[in-house]
């Protein structure tokens, strides 16, 4: 198998543009259904899709950790993923913001995404031309890390509030404090499969499936905040999908490192004249 | 949103924090996971903890005396000595660990003598290592890094206060730039750095020029976010 994580960039199974399309469709695509559908149906139990489109989002981010982290940044994987949920933090309560103030808080999403992958290619431009990288796909890296911490943060926050209204946004996840869960929980989906799983052998489905399961467990968490904040149905709903989801990819993940696992070979004892 | 002389001073303080954060972090003796073996000079994590843990003591410390004042010096001054104490604190109780713990002589590798005591540095640095514990030199570098970030944290946090009137926005608001900043500044020293008599601190000005250019373009949109209801 070809060594991960050497210079030239990871290898993978997955392309990334296609990875890039599930993950920013798939989080859009849940942010909006989930929105659309509480409004029109007048509930808020279908605030779970929004986690689900985080969770794609976040496997997007993972897999441009793997793919930037594969040519060795010097500073751990953490540093890039609190970059990551830093930029998408911003991104986020400006997107909300200036949609609230321009009428129209459907649109939130789509500006929030924009500014943070325009931010995102900026910073990369920066490491790169600035601070002498070279890395070839630093910019890409770093707008789709850009743009996967702004949906993930907008998803999770999502599945809290029930609502894409900044006022209500704000009352529910900034106040009360949930979005530091949202927070750390959405950093450690992006930024922890690839630093638990680098190395010479690391391969691209593991990486992802590890993504999925923090991701899913991250589900568990923002559900447990939405028991304060929506009705109980829906937190209940988000908890008991994000369990089994967790143990889904958590018997999935746990085939993969077996899969990879090095053969332990029984040798037995020393022989007597060794001793 | 108007852009009137008012929300140019609080982007210009914004802009001034994020590099106070950048710099900041050149003077903090990060070691990384050698330094947590005892095997390199300084505290042993890495850059974005420290600058994260400093940076958010010192907007606790701020936001604390925002909330019975609106003036900007005592603002300033409780985040710089906020953040001051709890890298402070870190170093003193991490420099106990090397020294009853480890057994660790403290030693800078990277200077012959050190600069503020003059004591000899490479008969105590153990072969094979790069330096161990935290000397006064890395204490003292470590101590003036808090106070950048700190000041910097509260002069990120204050205009964002002014502009939004939310306190748990502004600060989470805050983390967010701020740790955009440190992230920055840690990939210009590669990870690891002992403080300013480190030669590794001559590139600062490339993380002054990169923070500049994130944070202008971070500090437009801050002033425009509004504190919702």
């Amino acid at each position: 198998m070809t060594v991960g994580g050497g210079a030239g960039g990871a290898p993978s199974a997955i392309d990334p543009k296609k990875l890039r399309i599930y993950g920013l469709g798939g989080a859009l695509v849940g942010i909006y259904l989930a929105a659309i559908l509480n409004s029109v149906l007048g509930t808020d139990i279908f605030s779970i899709l929004a986690a689900a489109g985080a969770v794609a989002a976040a496997v997007m981010g993972a897999n441009a950790v793997r793919r930037v982290c594969g040519y060795g940044i010097g500073t751990g994987v953490p540093s890039i993923g609190m970059l990551a949920l830093g930029m998408g933090i911003v991104g986020a309560s400006f997107g909300l913001s200036t949609a609230e103030q321009l009428g129209v808080s459907m649109a939130g999403v789509i500006i929030a995404l924009i500014y943070a992958m325009v931010f995102g290619y900026i910073v990369g431009a920066i490491a790169n031309k600035v601070m002498g990288f070279n890395i070839p796909i630093m910019e890409e890296g770093l707008t789709d890390l850009s743009g996967a911490g702004a949906m993930a943060i907008i998803g999770w926050s999502y599945a809290i509030s029930g609502s894409l209204a900044y006022a209500d946004m704000v009352a529910k996840v900034f106040n009360t404090g949930y979005l530091a869960i949202v927070f750390i929980c959405g950093g450690l989906a992006i930024l922890h499969p690839f630093n638990a799983n680098l190395g010479p052998d690391e391969k691209q489905d593991r990486t992802l499936v590890d993504g999925l399961m923090v991701g899913s467990l991250a589900v568990v968490a923002v559900g447990l905040c939405s028991l304060a904040t929506l009705s109980t149905i829906a937190a209940i709903i988000t908890i008991i999908v994000g369990v089994a989801a967790w143990y889904y990819f958590y018997v999935w993940y746990y085939r993969l490192v077996k899969r990879d696992a090095a053969a332990v070979v029984g040798t037995g004892l020393l022989p007597p004249s060794a001793l | 949103m108007n852009f009137d002389a008012l929300t140019i001073v609080y982007i210009l303080e914004i802009i001034v924090g994020g590099l106070l954060v950048g710099i900041g972090v050149h003077f903090v003796p990060v070691g990384g996971a050698p330094a947590a073996m005892a095997q390199a000079t300084g505290i042993g994590t890495g850059t974005v903890q420290l600058a994260a843990g400093s940076g958010l003591t010192g907007l606790l410390a701020a936001g604390l005396m925002m909330s019975v004042t609106d003036n900007i010096w005592p603002i300033l001054a409780s985040g710089a000595v906020g953040a001051m104490i709890m890298m402070d604190a870190t170093m003193m109780t991490g420099g106990w660990i090397y020294a009853y713990a480890v057994g660790a002589p403290f030693a800078s590798a990277k200077v012959n003598y050190d600069p503020i005591t003059g004591y000899s540095q490479p008969p105590y640095v153990a072969p094979g290592t790069v330096g161990q514990g935290i000397p006064t030199v890395c204490f003292v570098s470590g101590t003036i890094g808090a106070f950048m970030g700190g000041l910097g944290g509260a002069m990120i946090y204050y205009p964002l206060m002014m502009t939004n009137h939310n306190p748990s926005l502004s600060a989470l608001f805050a983390i967010g730039i701020f740790l955009v900043n440190a992230v920055l500044a840690s990939w210009n020293i590669q990870g690891t750095i002992e403080g300013f008599h480190d030669p590794k601190f001559k590139r600062w000005p490339k993380a002054f020029r990169s923070c500049l250019v994130a944070t202008l373009i971070l500090a437009l949109v801050a002033v425009t976010i509004t504190g919702g209801a």
